[in-house]
């Protein structure tokens, strides 16, 4: 039985759950393996109404746990076609193994993560714990801002992982129900572009190529481990970033829609700025749009890519920064914050005179309201003005209690 | 095989049984095949044994009860034949001698570094007893 | 559907060519590659085969080498049932969307663990997969030991065997507790078809394999794998012990189809005492000691009733 299309409205009201799984369907993925988990269900039951009504041609796998749904994923990729699956925190907790091991095999599986803290204390709300989880695992990550985003995002990634200079799987990141459960207009592709933009899937050392068995997965001690391990870096260092720039070029000629391995939002001739990730972006933009009015210099700049991590692109856009917040929302388990250090990272060894403070935010979903925003900047400026930072490099913010700073 | 670096092998550590393609494996024999530089195949582990089977055609009656109970896939059947011993893949666990149904055996352990020949000149006789 | 492979004899059987190879680096005597070659030389139509991690798994593809001329994937210790089930589920997509390179195959799908990955870690994975009725089989390599790494006890370790996690010693037997019953989990997930084999077997064995490979849907395989190394015999006595398993009825040959009709597959002539297959076993040296050897009798009382309750499940038909 032939599938349906669907007919969509130029504009629809999605959450990002639902572009999504929308995506998803649109790219016509051949398995995925999944188990639901929130806030990432709505894409698992999103994708059954679309198989239920006919939408889907391909096989939809419901395993028993999220490892299993990776593990899925990893045979169906290995076997030789598109691959997909979508979880969240603790589910991702228990991926985790078989993440590293579909990027060592190479499979270009995209796997949407809803991001949301892990426990203890359990907690089903955003915060990008989840993330960081995994910014390890040699997969590419992409992080959505927005329900459009995801939408997009999903399709970009399936054209960079597919690729066969670089098959690398991709995760798309969004926050947990402030993008995963909240409906914003989302501007659709018809099923055919999307298709067409995304191509059918071009097999590669797939096990149902009878006529060239292939074996994946084995084993390699100190002998080979290492050199294999230095060819999945490099390729992530030397290949992807030019093959995200060309999708997001692509996609901007399809679209109109610009996307940037770094977001700058009023970075023009700004003086101090923060750099985020998730619906932060768009929340401290508002107050930037609102502070700029005011005749402030200040900026955001959002990080769209944190895998590989656009260590150039950081340093060309904050290296005259004057002073600059690191927020990262993930309880940083007696360090910096990754996006401190990596920000750091970005700028060391360079004549950039950058003053940077780290601040964990947001933990287990908790606002980040717009006059956190408004303090950081102030406090930003006032760095500015003494010519060094005056509080501790690491600080808390939006938390009840005495005030905690360390570093 | 030679050590490689990191830019000289297929990613995702791969690796291929065969040169090229091929068409039916189930029907090609393995001395047929183009197995490629990474099959088992390719390699010995000869250096193993300590001790070696040696055949005596002479009392051998191809019930292949070596064949399949090998588990190194040593034992050559051609046309349901046993013709002889893959010594490259053979470790001299001794399960062939074991299975082996004939009296005298046809297959018998020898210390890995015997002449053949003579063994095979010296093979014992009917035993009697059996 | 394809044909089943004509094999009358062990004659005929010789002309199948292997599609796993030698040099791999299993222990010499290891029951293991006789176990996998006389499944896959059960067919002539393509394989696709996975490992959990285990014996077989890191004995056979240590890079630069490969022991399989048919495709193979291993992913973890868990979820070898999975990884299968993925790659039969891309083939059935791609043979809906008609993009199957070679359209006109019938592929078997093959998942080989150990009784560690089988019994222990894997045992969700495996219950999702024939929960969800995969077109697969999913071979147990039951050597009833962590024998990988190096002898630790798995639930499927019998009572009274010493491993290096449930040694003997001097005030202990070994192993507490009895092996776990998994042909029976198996089977109550009504699955068309699950069976337990032994190489020694091999008739049998190629015959529940064959009609598990003609079975649409999930079959479980559980074979006994003597294993030189840990069951502590010589390797030429590979093939003993696996007779002493199954004659001793410590290790009884049987189907189950749909969960409910057992059938009892080989009834040795001569059935040999459980001490005589104790007793041919370096792990089981111990409860030769005269404190021991009460435990000898529970063995022997264990696997009569065993062996009644199988016959009486037989007999019902139900």
């Amino acid at each position: 039985m032939a599938f349906d299309k669907m007919e969509l409205r130029d504009i629809e009201v999605w959450d990002g759950n639902h572009a999504a799984a929308q995506a998803l369907r649109q790219c016509q993925v051949d398995v995925i393996c999944a188990y639901p988990i929130t806030p990432s269900t709505p894409i698992v039951e999103g994708y059954a109404q679309f198989k239920a009504d006919n939408y889907i041609e391909g096989e939809y796998v419901l395993v028993e746990s999220e490892h299993a749904a990776m593990s899925g994923c990893i045979g169906a990729s290995a076997a030789g076609g598109r691959v997909a699956t979508a979880t969240s925190s603790q589910g991702l907790a228990l991926m985790v193994e078989t993440l590293y091991q579909a990027a060592g095999m190479r499979l270009p599986i995209i796997l949407n993560i809803v991001n949301r803290a892990l426990a203890a204390p359990l907690n089903v709300n955003g915060d990008h714990s989840d993330m960081y989880l995994c910014r390890d695992s040699g997969w590419i990550q992409f992080d959505a801002f927005s329900p459009q985003e995801a939408y997009d995002l999903n399709m970009i990634a399936f054209r960079v992982s597919e690729d066969h200079d670089v098959r690398i799987p991709s995760i798309i990141n969004q926050d947990g129900f402030l993008t995963s459960h909240t409906a914003q207009g989302v501007h659709t592709i018809t099923d055919d572009v999307v298709y067409n933009f995304v191509g059918t899937f071009k097999p590669m050392n797939d096990m149902l190529d009878f006529e060239h068995p292939v074996t994946h997965g084995v084993q390699t001690e100190e002998d080979w481990h290492f050199e294999h391990k230095a060819r999945q870096h490099n390729d992530m260092m030397t290949v992807v970033p030019d093959k995200i720039e060309n999708a997001f070029s692509d996609f901007e000629k399809l679209t109109g829609r610009k996307y940037n391995k770094v977001e700058c939002y009023d970075m023009d001739g700004a003086d101090i700025a923060i750099v985020c990730m998730g619906t932060s972006v768009e929340t401290v933009r508002e107050v930037v749009s609102e502070m700029r009015k005011d005749g402030l210099k200040v900026g955001v700049v959002g990080l769209r890519v944190v895998r590989p991590f656009p260590f150039a692109e950081i340093g060309d856009t904050l290296k005259d920064i004057k002073a600059v917040a690191a927020l990262d929302r993930s309880a940083p388990g007696g360090a910096a914050g990754m996006l401190f250090n990596e920000i750091s990272g970005s700028l060391f060894n360079t004549d950039s005179k950058m003053l940077l403070s780290g601040f964990i935010y947001g933990l287990g979903g908790r606002d980040l309201t717009k006059a956190n925003i408004r303090d950081l900047y102030k406090e930003l400026q006032a760095n500015v003005d003494a010519g060094k930072v005056l509080t501790k490099q690491q600080q808390f913010i939006g938390v009840r209690g005495p005030k905690l700073a360390y570093l | 095989m030679e050590y490689k670096g990191w830019d000289e092998f297929e990613i995702g550590a791969m690796l291929r049984s065969f040169d090229g393609a091929i068409d039916d494996i189930a029907g090609t024999a393995q001395a047929d095949r183009k197995y490629s530089e990474n099959n088992s195949y390719k390699a010995s582990v000869a250096d193993w044994r300590v001790l070696k089977p040696v055949f005596n055609k002479d009392y051998c009656i191809d019930c292949q009860f070596c064949w399949i109970f090998c588990p190194d896939v040593s034992i050559i059947a051609r046309d349901k034949k046993m013709i002889g011993i893959d010594m490259d893949h053979c470790k001299g666990c001794g399960i062939c001698v074991e299975v082996c149904p004939t009296n005298p055996k046809s297959l018998l352990m020898f210390l890995d570094h015997a002449d053949s020949e003579a063994e095979l000149a010296a093979w014992p006789e009917k035993d009697e007893e059996e | 559907m394809s044909e089943i492979k004509k094999i009358k004899n062990l004659k005929d059987f010789s002309t199948s060519a292997d599609r796993f190879e030698g040099a791999n680096v299993l222990c010499p005597g290891c029951a293991h590659s006789i176990i996998v070659r006389e499944i896959l030389n059960a067919t002539n139509d393509d394989l696709v085969l996975s490992a959990s991690t285990g014996c077989l798994e890191v004995c056979t593809a240590v890079y630069p080498y490969t022991s399989w001329d048919a495709s193979w994937i291993h992913i973890g210790f868990e979820n070898c049932s999975t990884s299968i089930a993925g790659a039969e589920s891309m083939y059935n997509a791609l043979k809906t969307k008609g993009r199957l390179k070679q359209p006109d195959r019938n592929p078997k799908f093959i998942a080989f663990g150990g009784d560690g990955a089988s019994y222990d870690i894997g045992l969700q994975w495996i219950s999702g997969c024939m929960e969800r009725n995969h077109n697969m089989m999913y071979v147990v390599l039951d050597n009833e030991v962590y024998a990988n790494t190096g002898g630790q006890r798995s639930s499927s370790t019998p009572l009274g065997g010493s491993n290096t996690t449930t040694p003997a010693g001097t005030i202990s037997y070994g192993e507490k507790q009895n092996k776990k019953d998994l042909m029976g989990i198996m089977a109550a997930h009504n699955i068309p078809y699950a069976a337990q084999v032994s190489p020694n077997k091999w008739k049998d064995l190629v015959k529940k394999v064959q009609k598990g490979f003609a079975t649409e849907g999930a079959v479980f395989i559980n074979a006994v794998s003597a294993c030189t190394t840990e069951w502590k015999f010589e390797p030429k006595d590979t093939m003993l012990l696996s007779d002493l398993s199954t004659d001793s009825l410590v290790f009884p040959l049987y189907e189950v189809i749909d969960g409910r009709e057992l059938n009892i597959t080989y009834r040795p002539k001569n059935v040999v005492p459980v001490e005589e297959y104790l007793a041919a076993q370096g792990r089981f040296k111990h409860l030769f000691r005269d404190e021991y050897k009460h435990l000898i009798k529970e063995w022997q009382t264990r696997v009569d009733e065993n062996w009644d309750y199988l016959n009486r499940r037989e007999a019902a038909r139900v």
